[in-house]
């Protein structure tokens, strides 16, 4: 009877140690989710230059970015030598990496240069790549009199900048919290000079102190040059200067400015519960005088 | 059938037994810790703690809100039942009271805890201003403090002279303290009128005060712009989970106190089936304050309230805001609204958890709210965007719950927990009747 009890416990370990087995093998073959790589090339003002990333993926039936990949940036060619430097994605999918002076030497040998950024592999996605193939160009913005605004595009061709036809450009004012077109037309094109035209005709419009703003010429997510961006300071707008009213509003931001009557009132109400104190603190003196050498039973 | 002989044996103080005596040891081994903790946070900075940009206030803001919560309980027992003639409560008058003090004490030093640069804390006096509501609580916590220890002390004079005269025979070492303290109270007949009137005054000026107390630290965060704190229920909110906390606390100190010294006689089953009922009460009142708090503006949603309000209901902070709600408000409802569940053990279970889930609402009404800011977080590390306290801040708060046991159990041990002279009248007038 024994022998036959230890056989049956025999054979139920071993199928609960099969389907153990069995689950993690088939749960370390879940299927991976595709990772979406995106890659841009940003320069602001002619001089800042870097890349920008973007993941997604297709999570519950729906695209949403994701925070955690860690990638590599090259330049030219995947090879360690090219490696620019790493990033991680944050919150909203994207990562950052500002093109180091060290690939300067790389950057200057051709007019045309190619960015790749690879992702690392993770449990729940493979490894991916993208890449951006980048002509150089650059943006030059002038005013003319009449508020009227000129920005020529134009690309490197053998160490020469030859005007481009045909690349679409915004010309807008810089403001707290998103650019402003300087006129109705949201878009212009360039002409066989590389040139668009554009008046300023927002008028009025509020400036820094001494009425200065900040024009922008930019090219937005082209698929040859990529972001561009060139700023210019024009004296255009509306001298302004901030008047704090902070402490017009605030019943008790400052002293001074919070009415005598409530700060009386305040103050009666902390005098008169401390003067409550105060005459108790006088009955327990009272308690000790009338305690002091009184017998019990014998009238004073 | 109680005499006055047997009520003066059975209230004076009494030595600790090994459980007493262990159970102040443990409470010395927390404080020690604590205090280890602070010297390192002191030497080291605010750094040691968990608290950074955005959380700037963490679980010492929390205890400071609960200790100024559970001290509420001695306006409510000994003034409001008191004027209101309430004579089942005199046997936990003192109780009451003694948590009070004990409570005031340590919300005080929290606070300075909590500094960053403690060494400064006399600017709020040299340099303070009325309009900032940090100097408001500053002035009304010093206040309240003052008035809980005159309604525990003038209550004391008459039990001062009792326990002198004993102590004369036993030859007490406690002798001195209870001599430099009452040995002026002869009981005479001016000394006993001034001092009912006295207690009349004070626990009239008590409401009020105690109202303001914890009205202005409801207003340290209903002044600010934030979501979650922008509430005008704040007040009444925070006045209502006080009386029920303090009042949780009393039902597990009855209990205790009743185990410990063998109370049954002068804290009965009827105590805590009042208590109880009271208890009820004051969590369907904060009930109702919690749904204000939180439907409607659950029912517009406003965008700026959204992350905080989700990340409750059934984000991040869900566990701990079911938690407590369940804990503090509706187990103890469902306990004691039955008989049975008034019975002293329930009760105090129901004690228990009354006073452990409203520790945890006030960590929810501190913390989650700074973590959801009108802008968003940006360009910070990850660790800002969450708070978790360091082992520092934990060995502090323990540290500062244990010492404010720690001062209920001294005060127990040095003074009658149930008022004897008090009780000893109640019986007389019932004799009479």
């Amino acid at each position: 009877m024994k022998w036959k009890n230890m056989r049956k416990i025999k054979y139920i370990a071993l199928t609960i140690g099969l389907i153990l087995f069995l689950s993690e093998v088939s749960l370390s073959q879940v299927v991976k989710n595709k990772l979406i790589l995106g890659l841009g090339y940003y320069n602001n003002n002619n001089r800042l230059q870097y890349l920008k990333a973007n993941t997604k993926a297709k999570l519950n039936g729906k695209f949403q970015q994701v925070a955690g990949i860690h990638l590599s940036f090259y330049i030219t060619v995947e090879d360690p030598a090219n490696l620019l430097g790493r990033a991680v994605t944050n919150e909203k999918g994207v990562a950052n990496l500002f093109i180091p002076p060290s690939a300067k030497s790389v950057w200057n040998k051709s007019p045309k240069q190619t960015f790749l950024v690879v992702s690392e592999a993770t449990k729940e996605y493979d490894g991916v790549h993208s890449n951006f193939d980048l002509t150089k160009s650059r943006i030059q913005i002038d005013t003319l009199p009449d508020r009227k605004i000129t920005a020529t595009f134009s690309e490197l061709r053998d160490s020469a900048w030859i005007p481009v036809k045909g690349v679409d450009m915004k010309v807008t004012v810089k403001r707290l919290g998103g650019d402003l077109n300087v006129s109705e037309t949201p878009t212009y094109t360039t002409d066989s000079l590389g040139v668009v035209n554009a008046d300023f005709k927002l008028d009025k419009l509020p400036g820094d102190s001494i009425g200065n703003l900040v024009i922008i010429a930019e090219v937005d997510d082209n698929d040859i040059y990529g972001n561009l961006t060139t700023e210019r300071s024009v004296p255009w707008g509306e001298s302004s200067k901030y008047v704090s009213t902070f402490n017009q509003r605030s019943l008790f931001a400052r002293r001074g400015w919070s009415p005598l009557w409530l700060e009386w009132i305040a103050y009666s109400i902390i005098a008169a519960v401390w003067g409550v104190l105060f005459y108790l603190f006088l009955q327990i003196r009272k308690l000790k005088r009338l305690g002091a050498g009184y017998v019990a039973g014998k009238s004073e | 059938m109680l005499t006055r002989q047997k009520i003066i044996e059975d209230l004076l103080p009494k030595k600790f037994g090994w459980k007493g005596k262990v159970w102040v040891i443990v409470l010395l081994i927390f404080c020690v810790i604590g205090l280890v903790a602070y010297i390192l946070q002191l030497s080291k900075g605010l750094v040691v703690t968990s608290m950074r940009d955005y959380a700037s206030w963490g679980i010492y803001i929390s205890n400071f809100v609960f200790f100024v919560a559970i001290s509420l309980v001695g306006s409510l027992i000994t003034a409001v039942l008191r004027l209101t003639n309430v004579r089942w409560s005199t046997p936990l008058t003192r109780i009451a009271e003694i948590i009070a003090v004990s409570a005031i004490t340590f919300a005080s030093i929290i606070i300075v805890v909590d500094m960053g640069r403690p060494e400064r804390f006399y600017n709020l006096f040299t340099h303070g201003r009325l309009q900032s509501p940090i100097v408001w609580d500053v002035i009304v916590i010093t206040t309240y403090f003052f008035i809980s220890l005159l309604l525990l002390y003038l209550p004391l004079l008459a039990d001062f002279n009792i326990m002198l005269q004993i102590k004369k025979s036993t030859g007490n070492r406690l002798n001195k303290l209870y001599s430099y303290l009452g040995s002026f109270w002869k009981n005479k007949p001016e000394q006993i009128k001034i001092n009912n009137r006295s207690i009349q005054i004070l626990s009239i000026t008590i409401i009020p005060v105690a109202f303001a107390i914890h009205t202005v630290t409801s207003w340290l965060f209903a002044t600010t712009y934030r979501p979650g704190w922008d509430s005008t229920n704040f007040g009444a909110y925070f006045i209502a989970g006080a009386f029920l906390v303090g009042s949780g606390a009393v039902l597990v100190a009855m209990y205790i106190f009743r185990r410990a010294y063998k109370l049954d006689k002068y804290i009965t089953t009827d105590h805590f089936d009042r208590m109880g009922k009271i208890v009820v009460m004051l969590a369907l009142v904060y009930l109702y304050f919690n749904v204000n708090e939180f439907l409607a503006p659950a029912f517009k949603m406003k965008k700026t309230e959204e992350g905080y309000l989700l990340g409750l209901f059934t984000g991040d902070y869900s566990k701990v805001f079911w938690f407590a709600l369940s804990t503090a408000i509706f187990i103890p409802i469902l306990i004691l609204v039955n008989k049975k569940g008034r019975r002293p053990l329930p009760a105090f279970i129901a004690g228990c958890l009354v006073v452990i889930g409203s520790w945890f609402k006030r960590y929810l009404i501190v913390t989650p709210t700074l973590l959801n800011p009108l802008l968003p977080m940006r360009d910070v590390p990850d660790s800002y965007r969450h708070y978790f306290p360091s082992w520092q801040e934990w060995a502090i708060a323990m540290g500062s719950l244990a010492g404010m046991m720690l001062i209920i159990t001294i005060f127990a041990r040095l003074l009658p927990i149930i008022p004897i002279q008090e009780t000893i009248d109640e019986m007389e007038e019932h004799e009479k009747d």
